[in-house]
């Protein structure tokens, strides 16, 4: 049921690369930058209302996610959220963090409160929250009821195969939004 | 207890032949990949992606609002696959619950705000509490419920199970009426 009405609203300030799967019936507010080969799934939700959102490259954003730059808290506003490379946000995820690395995986349902920020290759479990200010040292797994914490040896692995495939099915079934820059390389994916 | 009459705006909804009642407000990504197979209700802000792999409903089952039912992927040593997902008769699946099985039985009640984890089994006659959150590759055997996070099998479902299920979500169906008709 992709309808053409969600993307009616062009936002002259949504800047997507080439390679860049990023569903129309997805909503996108503000300041936003979206790297070359990141997927945004159907119903995702980027809120740059209080500064830009800068988004990677090879990041997966599914479906009922609300990533806000909720940089407006603190004095004044503009801070840049800058998301980095290979994440995976899964469904119903919530972030609001200040930063997030590389190699992250955000779980369903996980809320990642302002002030946070998160380094590279953490896991934040399904239904987990972290709401305190505070920096994630690298590796880091936050997982079960009562939201324990330890370090990993190695980042959780890179999502490439899937975003490949996704790449693939997406064109298929959804209207997209088209792409309006140049990345450096990569070639621009059909349709 | 007799269920109260719950009812829908009629322009909010689509009735099919087979007595489905679709959300206008639900996403179902993929629509031809979709089988819904009758007296089924899907309530406003349900995604169902049928884009990445098939999804096949059963009779009688109720997918609550906001629900998402996702088939779940598998890595292997070329490309992802995305399993197709079955989910069996009056299967009742509640507000807000993220349903990434490979197989959901019949006669199943997934709770609010669950999490069931990618490639979960959940076999005929089980029950998962609100809030659960299953791990992927969790297989919930028959007449159990699993609470908790990570969910955990924590009591036995009585045998009647079968036909409770079954008097709640035709009562439920039964119930789910159009606003403003009469019997």
């Amino acid at each position: 049921m992709a309808s053409k009405k969600a993307g009616g609203t062009t936002n002259p300030n949504l800047k997507i690369a080439a390679g860049a799967m990023v569903c129309e019936d997805c909503e996108l507010i503000g300041d936003i930058t979206i790297g070359s080969r990141t997927v945004i799934h159907p119903k995702a939700r980027i809120v740059a209302e209080s500064g830009p959102v800068v988004i990677g490259e090879y990041n997966i954003i599914e479906e009922l996610v609300t990533i806000t730059n909720s940089s407006s808290t603190e004095s004044g506003n503009g801070k840049v959220l800058i998301i980095g490379n290979n994440n995976v946000f899964e469904v119903g995820a919530n972030v609001q963090a200040v930063r997030v690395g590389d190699h992250n995986v955000i779980e369903s349902k996980a809320h990642v409160g302002p002030k946070v920020e998160i380094g590279t290759g953490c896991i934040v479990g399904a239904g987990c929250q972290i709401t305190m200010a505070e920096q994630l040292a690298d590796y880091t797994v936050i997982y079960g009821g009562k939201c324990e914490r330890r370090i990993q040896r190695e980042r959780p692995p890179a999502q490439t195969l899937q975003i490949d495939f996704l790449t693939k099915i997406l064109p298929n079934y959804h209207y997209l939004k088209k792409p309006n820059t140049q990345p450096a390389s990569r070639t621009a994916v059909k349709k | 207890m007799e269920l109260q009459d719950e009812f829908y705006n009629t322009s909010q909804y689509i009735e099919t032949a087979s007595g489905n009642k679709v959300s206008r407000q639900s996403v179902l990504c993929g629509s031809q990949n979709i089988v819904i197979n009758g007296k089924t209700i899907v309530m406003t802000g349900c995604v169902i992606r049928g884009d990445l792999a098939n999804v096949r409903i059963g009779r009688h089952c109720i997918i609550s609002k906001n629900a998402v039912i996702r088939p779940a992927f598998k890595r292997f040593s070329k490309g992802v696959a995305f399993f197709p997902l079955h989910i069996g008769d009056h299967v009742l699946i509640e507000e807000d619950s993220i349903v990434n099985a490979a197989q959901v039985g019949s006669f199943v009640h997934i709770g609010k705000n669950c999490v069931i984890g990618r490639r979960s089994v959940l076999k005929d006659c089980c029950a998962i509490a609100d809030n659960t959150i299953l791990p992927p590759e969790t297989v919930v055997p028959p007449f159990t419920l699993c609470t908790g996070s990570p969910g955990k099998i924590t009591s036995e479902l009585p045998d009647c199970t079968q036909d409770l299920m079954t008097d709640i979500t035709v009562n439920y169906y039964h119930h789910f009426r159009p606003h403003g008709k009469g019997k």
